[in-house]
């Protein structure tokens, strides 16, 4: 018998408790518990609106919440600074594809690798011998993510003349380049065409088995299948958690997602 | 035929370069010699102004920087009796110093919002040179000392009292290693960042850049330089008046790098020399000066958006074939 979930990925990662969110009166996200365990491909889903993007921003630090907690790698990090959610390992993409425009494929790879390794800069405006190896390693590092999602045939490409499938990889990739621990995925196929995301979903698997846990958010439930385990928001509200073949026949999502009278 | 393309653009900087140390055995006129001086520091004030707008901020405060550089200069040397050789870089670090002071409330705001809040520290700064009236003599600084003579027995000897071609030669080699320094630091990956976050500061905060603490850093290096600027102003004309740093020079120096091109390196060499020159022109007119300007500003927004320094690209893209176009999956 195949070991449940949480015997596979016994250890928490990523934990909210009660995290809230309001825009004015309105609640985006409303006392929300989840976690994410190491390991776990975790995707939240919900109709447009649910708060998903939000809990994204939140976990970022994009937004502050209103309440709550945020506890990442046993850190509490809530109301971090987005640049130092991404020094303790969390990388994320966004749902528009979101990118240096006017760099090419492999300049947005580079720029990228900010954080490793680390330069100062008097080494980078003297261009000393130590800074250049560093310059060779990241071109190096840079490649091989290109490499891996299958970005390296277009590198000198501008990012922005790219196809839009293209440019949502570009933004794994980049994410990649903070080698995160978690890395969060915000409709990471919204809009793709069907082959981009048979080979996205590929790319996927293989980040995951490098060790990378991921979190990612879609609308599409037929997207489900490839993850560990679902969690499904409505209305800023956790209303559903588990298996993804369970979460399909969960009344609650189908009433959320198609209204009361397809309920049986 | 690739290795001969790579030498004509050093071989024509070199020869560049070499015309401008002729340039006072060929003009005599002091008016000229002048001329050619003012136009250079103030390609040091903009070229500075471009390197903090590669981080996506345009400052309407450059001239109140270059303005802290000249006064502290001017001041310390006066009064303290320190030799200007001194007080000009500590000018830039006291610019730089103000700049990373108010960087960081700055930083808060982006965009048109930074603009206009970098416009009313300037206006700050000028207000405050002129309440230290005690130092700066309010209406205007007289009896700053000119640079001190380069004496080395037997080698050289070379004095600036009252001589116009001895600051033309100090100026040049100034210019020489500011724009180096800036062409340096924007081409490493200080550049990268900065162009980074001016893209999109949401994707560079999401790897990990600290989008403030780079944006301080680009006024710091921006106003550093302006203050170096403003100081050898201020022991070249000995004299200062706020007017000078103000509001409206402030504007100017953003025409002047928008004129230029600001997506260029030579943009604003190439947009202050053309504007300084045509200000000189109509110096009769000197009221007006906001009016050609703005008119000129006008033309260059709507005929040549990215400036002169991007004139030749601009045409390149409407009538000439893509050349150079990289090719996917080749090798650079």
């Amino acid at each position: 018998m195949e070991k449940s979930v949480t015997e596979r990925y016994p250890e928490v990662l990523l934990e909210t408790r009660g995290l809230t969110k309001y825009f004015g009166g309105l609640a985006a996200v409303s006392r929300l518990d989840m976690h994410v365990n190491r390991g776990e491909i975790v995707g939240i889903i919900g109709p447009n609106g649910a708060g998903k993007t939000t809990v994204f921003n939140l976990i970022t630090g994009v937004l502050r919440p209103s309440g709550g907690k945020i506890i990442f790698d046993g850190e509490d990090i809530t109301g971090k600074k987005p640049h130092l959610a991404a020094k303790i390992g969390i990388g994320r993409t966004f749902q528009a594809a979101y990118l240096f425009a006017d760099f090419t494929v492999m300049e947005n790879l580079v720029a990228s690798f900010y954080l490793y390794p680390k330069f100062s800069f008097w080494e980078a405006a003297l261009n000393t011998p130590g800074y250049r190896k560093k310059e060779e390693y990241i071109s190096n590092q840079a490649m091989e993510i290109l490499q891996l999602v299958g970005l390296d045939k277009v590198k000198d490409e501008l990012a922005k003349n790219l196809p839009h499938g293209y440019q949502k990889v570009l933004g794994v990739a980049r994410a990649l380049a903070v080698k995160p621990k978690l890395l969060l995925l915000d409709e990471p196929i919204a809009g793709m065409t069907r082959d981009e995301i048979v080979f996205s979903l590929g790319v996927f698997e293989k980040i995951q088995s490098q060790g990378t846990t991921i979190l990612l958010v879609e609308h599409n439930m037929e997207f489900m299948s490839l993850c560990d385990r679902v969690i499904v928001l409505n209305f800023g509200q956790k209303i559903a958690e588990g298996l993804p073949e369970e979460v399909r026949r969960d009344e609650d999502v189908i009433q959320a997602y198609f209204g009361s009278e397809h309920a049986a | 035929m690739k290795g001969i393309r790579n030498l004509t653009k050093p071989a024509g900087f070199a020869i560049f370069i070499i015309l401008l140390f002729l340039i006072p055995l060929i003009i005599q006129k002091p008016y000229y010699i002048h001329i050619f001086i003012i136009t250079m520091l103030y390609i040091i004030v903009v070229s500075s102004l471009r390197t903090i707008a590669l981080s996506g901020q345009v400052s309407v405060a450059h001239a109140a920087f270059m303005g802290i550089g000249a006064y502290f200069s001017g001041v310390v040397s006066k009064e303290l009796g320190f030799s200007p050789w001194l007080t000009i870089p500590l000018g830039g670090l006291a610019a730089m110093m103000v700049a990373i002071l108010v960087g960081y409330p700055f930083t808060r705001v982006r965009a048109i919002y930074f603009s206009m809040v970098s416009l009313f520290g300037g206006i700050a700064i000028v207000a405050l040179i002129r309440v230290a009236q005690k130092w700066t003599g309010a209406a205007g600084l007289a009896g700053i000392p000119p640079l001190d003579p380069i004496n080395i027995p037997g080698l050289v000897n070379i004095t600036f009292v009252g001589q116009k071609v001895p600051y033309y030669y100090f100026t040049l080699v100034l210019t020489i290693v500011c724009l180096l320094v800036l062409y340096r630091i924007e081409h490493s990956r200080v550049g990268m960042t900065w162009k980074a976050i001016a893209q999109s500061h949401f994707v560079a905060s999401s790897v990990g850049i600290n989008e403030a603490g780079f944006r301080v850093l680009a006024l710091a290096v921006g106003c550093f330089f302006a203050g170096i600027a403003g100081a050898s102003y201020a022991h070249y004309n000995l004299v200062l008046a706020p007017g000078t740093f103000s509001f409206l020079p402030s504007i100017f120096l953003v025409m002047y790098m928008l004129v230029g091109g600001r997506d260029k390196f030579a943009g604003p060499i190439i947009g202050t020399a053309i504007l300084v020159l045509v200000l000189e022109f109509f110096r009769g007119l000197r009221e007006y000066a906001p009016l050609i300007l703005g008119a000129i500003m006008l033309l260059v927004v709507f005929l040549m958006p990215q400036g002169i320094a991007g004139l030749f690209d601009q045409i390149r893209a409407k009538y000439g074939e893509v050349r150079n176009r990289k090719v996917p999956g080749s090798v650079a």
